[in-house]
């Protein structure tokens, strides 16, 4: 899970590796936001599969890629 | 989740918020009030459940997500102190889970050029980079630490 300059540059890591996913650094930060906010309430409490598939959902990461175990 | 667990969850987060690293089972165990094969049972029964991540040894944390206890490429520096994160989200989690600005250097994979970016309300101040996810979430936590 690694941040890269461009896709050319992702490519050439990815040396013939079939390719994960590519999203905006934009996406990964409102991604960052939802996923961890409350990571260190006091009223945490584990998110569900169906919480964190939602908070992929609200982002447009949608798809068997994105499908959570 | 058991109110033990979630009391246990707390004081781990919060003394590797506090030390800027990850507390060992025996900090754990000292701030807690509980001895160390209590911590380490109760350790177990969080990684369990994937609320922080063991090392093989099961005595020491990997990860207490986005917090890593091993260096990374991802140093957060936030709030006058600094943490590594496991990886470019996580990197961004540490700001989010403290609700505060803050800032990481990386280096692109392929070509090693350092990255700085800056995190001011969540968002990053170089909008134009790319994040690559190489593992499908489904089998995200088959194997968290090379995900």
């Amino acid at each position: 899970m690694n941040l890269f300059r461009s896709e050319e540059h992702i490519e050439r890591w990815l040396d013939g590796r079939e390719p994960g996913a590519t999203i905006p650094v934009t996406t990964l930060a409102a991604l960052a936001v939802a996923w961890w906010h409350d990571r260190l309430s006091p009223a945490w409490r584990p998110h569900t599969r169906e919480q964190n598939q939602a908070i992929l959902d609200g982002l447009g990461l949608t798809g068997a890629f994105w499908e959570l175990a | 989740m058991e109110a033990a667990d979630l009391a246990l969850r707390k004081l781990t987060y919060g003394l590797f918020v506090e030390l800027g690293r990850a507390p060992t089972l025996a900090e754990v165990a000292e701030h807690g009030a509980s001895t160390a094969a209590e911590v380490g049972a109760g350790w177990a029964r969080l990684h369990d459940q994937h609320a922080i991540v063991l090392d093989d040894d099961g005595e020491r944390l990997r990860m207490a997500n986005p917090f890593s206890a091993v260096a990374t490429p991802y140093r957060v520096e936030a709030d006058g102190r600094s943490w590594y994160a496991n990886c470019a989200w996580d990197a961004f989690g540490i700001c989010a889970a403290l609700h505060v600005d803050g800032r990481f250097e990386t280096r692109c994979p392929d070509c090693g050029e350092p990255l700085e970016i800056e995190v001011r309300d969540g968002r990053p101040s170089d909008e134009s980079l790319l994040f690559h996810c190489l593992v499908p979430a489904g089998r995200w936590w088959a194997d968290i630490a090379f995900t």
